[in-house]
């Protein structure tokens, strides 16, 4: 088990993102004064600006990586901002197995209109969540965030680990644990694939945050 | 790389002999089966297919040889032991019945030879499969003198779970395509499944709390399952399981190549011991009416 620790992290496909770190450093290279200058007031831009960086997890260092997924078309446009960022509604409050199962899981309909028969009942996406009510249907969502049937993902322990036995976290931020795997979703409307969910992703975070190396505690 | 692997696990196993105990270890999952119980029934072989997603190749490649049942009950009809007249007596008697699984022996002979490590021993004390890791070299299954590992010669997926059977399957369970090593976990899944729990509730794993497929089916509770861990503790450990309890009452020890009985008509034994593969399965000897 231990010679899988010490296998060099670049094996792992991401190649994108090293390449951008190797092109970074070449520009780097010329350290005279103005361009020194340049990059502080660049990177400190970067930092300061609102919202371009995650609040801070305690106790947590967050994966890296980044993908670009296809956009998925949902059956309705379900917008997450407005749920999660301006109505500031707990991600588990919808996902509500994330807690308590591997599965974090879609909201049955009537969770939805337990709220939309009242609110906001003349726009046209609720007017077409009201029509799959009445039909008794729900809506046929499609899945965006997908690991292989090899993998075996428990959303309950990473919660546990990352939220709730987490000291000095808030379950209010739990939507930053939650972007560690799926992006900042609450500045999304549909969901889409922004972190790669590669073997070489998880096990960079498992490495940063003392996660098992088992093989068998995800692949069996 | 394999190599490293070998050398890891069998520090780690030397150091659990010596040091009267696998500290390290999480658990040590073992079993006991009485063969004086087993009636040869085939119901732990049938519960293993039906948990473990394995693939059923036919008759034609049954005799092949690339059947790949994780749990078999072999026969006998022999017992040379007796001499060779008393053979044709017992003859009469019917058969001998052996179920025979992963022996999930603590110096496992599969593990060094893995060229990609792909086989390796958790802190559970199994010998686990990467399935995904694996390249079907077959070298382990050469080298397992109880021939418990299975290759998947040919796809089955069609063939053995053609619609709407596939809605059978083991979700908690990788199907396994061509080209792959396997073999049994020990109810990886259900093991898994208990730690979880336990930890959710913040307690330790009790003992028969979950039992793996073949033993949860065994009509006549023959195979008795549980953390072997307890069993260098000398004296008997505080809350021993049922399982060490009798390997203790039977007198069979881990890290020996031939047991050493105070009493010889103690019916404990492991198959092929001698071979210093210390195995976490041990059978209780069948006794037969003369």
């Amino acid at each position: 088990m231990s010679n899988i620790q010490q296998l060099p992290s670049r094996q792992v496909s991401n190649r994108g993102m090293e390449g951008g770190r190797r092109s970074l450093c070449r520009f780097l290279m010329p350290l005279s004064f103005p361009w020194v200058l340049l990059w502080v007031l660049a990177l400190g831009g970067l930092v300061l600006m609102p919202g371009a960086v995650l609040a801070e997890v305690p106790n947590a260092v967050p994966p890296e990586g980044t993908y670009e997924g296809e956009h998925v078309e949902q059956p309705i446009e379900f917008p997450h901002d407005t749920h999660a960022d301006v109505n500031k509604i707990n991600c588990m409050y919808c996902h509500t197995y994330a807690r308590r199962s591997p599965v974090a899981g879609i909201p049955p309909t009537s969770k939805c209109m337990g709220c939309h028969s009242i609110i906001a009942t003349d726009k046209p996406r609720i007017k077409q969540l009201t029509e799959y009510w009445d039909k008794r249907q729900p809506p046929p969502w499609k899945k965006v965030h997908d690991v292989p049937d090899f993998v075996h993902f428990t959303h309950e322990k990473h919660l546990k680990r990352f939220v709730f036995d987490n000291e000095g976290m808030d379950v209010e931020n739990v939507a930053e644990v939650c972007a560690f795997c799926h992006g900042e979703v609450k500045k999304m409307t549909v969901a889409n694939k922004v972190k790669p969910l590669t073997m070489g992703f998880c096990r960079r975070c498992h490495e940063a945050n003392d996660g098992p190396f088992d093989c068998w505690k995800c692949h069996k | 790389m394999s190599l490293k692997n070998v050398f890891t696990d069998w520090s780690r196993y030397r150091k659990g002999i010596e040091e009267g105990g696998f500290h390290d270890y999480e658990h040590m999952w073992g079993m006991a089966v009485d063969l004086n119980k087993c009636i040869g029934c085939n119901a732990c072989a049938v519960a293993c297919y039906a948990e473990n997603n394995l693939a059923v190749v036919g008759e034609e490649k049954f005799y092949k040889g690339q059947a790949m049942h994780w749990m078999r009950i072999e026969r006998y009809w022999d017992e040379p032991d007796l001499g060779e007249d008393r053979v044709k007596e017992f003859n009469h008697h019917g058969a001998n019945f052996i179920p025979m699984m992963c022996q999930n022996c603590n110096a496992a002979t599969c593990e060094p030879v893995c060229p990609v490590a792909a086989t390796y021993h958790t802190p559970d004390g199994l010998n686990a499969q990467v399935y995904n890791r694996c390249i079907g070299s077959r070298y382990c299954s050469n080298n397992c003198p109880y021939r418990l590992r299975f290759f998947n010669f040919y796809s089955y997926y069609e063939s053995s779970w053609p619609e709407p059977l596939h809605m059978q399957l083991n979700p908690d369970l990788t199907v396994r395509d061509k080209g792959v090593m396997e073999k049994c976990t020990f109810c990886v899944q259900r093991i898994r499944a208990a730690k979880d729990k336990a930890r959710r509730e913040d307690r330790k794993v009790r003992d028969g709390e979950f039992l793996p497929a073949c033993a949860q089916t065994c009509p006549t509770g023959a195979i008795t399952f549980g953390d072997l861990l307890t069993l260098h503790t000398p004296g008997g450990g505080v809350g021993e399981t049922k399982v060490a309890q009798m390997w203790r009452d039977h007198q069979v020890e881990l890290g020996k190549t031939r047991q050493t009985k105070q009493n010889p008509e103690l019916r404990g034994y492991r198959v092929f011991e001698g071979l210093n593969t210390d195995p976490c399965v041990m059978y209780l000897e069948r006794v037969r009416e003369v």
